[in-house]
């Protein structure tokens, strides 16, 4: 079988990106953190963050067609993503470990105008992971009067995000990624007072430990979610965004 | 006549609403399919297809609204799960809502009250308590302490206070708790709650009266 696929978690440094780009300016990119319904290995203990799994049960899946796989493992990315990528390697695959946690220079300049547009929140974080690779400019979107923030990675279930309304403003990983500083943690935590905000995490994630203490300082909706989000944290979103 | 329903797991609270009077009942939840109520607004796990469904917490939120002064934290503790808001200044300000876990609420107490054949008049206030951070461990040692020797009561009363306290602990320790839900009416829940903030029971019916306010608001 030819191999034909790029695959990569995270946000690989952007050089590596750009490299493996013209090395393969033919191959397809494959995010390995979004579910593509490859079928559960059950690789990792049950009560694991998702996110890792679907890496380990996506690389698997394409393993006969995946050229090599960029591999974020700082602080832009976790620990886990570290393990994942040793262990992948001796699998059989080509990893190329990358780290990413260039912070930026000025925060007055930052652009995230897909963050900050007025576009549904689905469409806002799809069109921040396709970015990651794609790197095209957005600055033409129409800003939001946001009513609603929302703070957190991609969720492994977007269809959590349809419970917002329009415009809701980006924060957190998701936001840094835009920026182009996935591992500045000031972009990261940086949250708008003003603007009531739902904070989220997968579970068991250590990214827990930030939502929640967010939430508690920015008085805003701690949640996490597994797999897919059951009928109370749909309830509960739903509750915060009608009586704020 | 208007009609709003609260349909929980067990219990379902009803309010009717005519020009001379206002009627509150409570029926089984599983009876509710035997009537033929076309509520004008409804809320509860038990009805969440209605066409005119809401939000739990959102009525809950309202119907608390009625009682109560600007400020307050309303926790309704149902029989599967658990549910708080709170308000300051008139302006809704945190909330927390858990039905993942709820072995440890009141369909856990309703079955141990049956399966030791005791009262819920028999329960008393225990300085002990169960920690019952899950519900099955919670009836593990009501069990355990039961087949040594402990009375049912004392030990289901121990439970309950575990119970209270992890509603306090929920809630983020506040000075003063108003109670939503069949646990008004459970004196020794009210008396262990009592041993760690004020408390003020707003009885059954503050999710249908939530509701009829959220229509007067439309």
């Amino acid at each position: 079988m030819t191999k034909d696929i790029i695959a990569f978690w995270g946000y690989p440094e952007k050089s590596l990106i750009k490299k493996t780009k013209n090395e393969y300016p033919n191959a397809k990119w494959v995010d390995l953190d979004i579910d593509i319904n490859a079928p559960d290995l059950k690789l990792l203990p049950e009560n694991y963050c998702v996110i890792i799994k679907n890496i380990y049960n996506n690389a698997l899946f394409l393993k006969d067609k995946i050229i090599k796989i960029l591999a974020p493992i700082g602080k832009d990315k976790c620990d886990s993503a570290y393990f994942a990528s040793e262990i992948l390697k001796e699998a059989g695959f080509c990893v190329i470990q990358t780290i990413f946690e260039d912070v930026c220079p000025d925060l007055t300049k930052i652009s995230v105008p897909i963050s900050k547009s007025s576009l549904p929140l689905k469409e806002k974080i799809e069109l921040i992971t396709k970015n990651i690779v794609e790197q095209k400019e957005y600055n033409y979107l129409k800003q939001s009067n946001p009513r609603f923030g929302f703070w957190g990675v991609p969720p492994n279930d977007l269809s959590l995000l349809d419970l917002f309304p329009d415009g809701t403003e980006v924060f957190g990983w998701c936001r840094a990624v835009e920026a182009g500083y996935p591992g500045d943690y000031r972009i990261e935590t940086y949250v708008d007072k003003n603007i009531p905000t739902i904070f989220f995490t997968q579970a068991f994630c250590s990214k827990t430990q930030l939502a929640k203490y967010l939430a508690n300082k920015y008085e805003g909706l701690f949640i996490d979610v597994d797999v897919s989000p059951n009928a109370s944290i749909r309830a509960k979103i739903e509750a915060f965004i009608k009586l704020r | 006549m208007e009609i709003y329903v609260d349909a929980g797991t067990t219990w379902t609270k009803i309010l009717k609403v005519s020009e001379n009077e206002k009627k509150y009942e409570v029926i089984p939840t599983r009876d509710l399919k035997k009537l033929d109520l076309n509520p004008k607004k409804a809320t509860g796990h038990s009805i969440i297809q209605a066409q005119n469904y809401e939000n739990e917490v959102v009525a809950l939120a309202n119907g608390a609204k009625k009682y109560l002064e600007d400020d307050f934290i309303a926790l309704d503790l149902g029989s599967r799960d658990i549910k708080w808001v709170k308000y300051k200044n008139k302006k809704f300000q945190d909330m927390d809502w858990n039905s993942s876990c709820a072995s440890a609420t009141g369909a856990t107490v309703e079955m141990l009250l049956k399966f030791y054949n005791v009262s819920v008049s028999d329960l008393i206030y225990t300085k002990e308590k169960y920690s019952i951070t899950c519900g099955i461990f919670g009836l593990e040692k009501i069990m355990d302490d039961v087949s040594k020797g402990l009375e049912p009561e004392i030990a289901i009363s121990k439970f309950v206070h575990g119970i209270a306290y992890n509603a306090y602990i929920f809630t983020k320790s506040p000075e003063k708790i108003c109670i939503s839900g069949g646990f008004c009416e459970n004196k020794c829940f009210i008396k262990c709650l009592e041993q760690y903030c004020k408390v003020v029971p707003l009885g059954r019916f503050v999710l249908v009266d939530g509701l009829e306010m959220l229509i007067n608001q439309d």
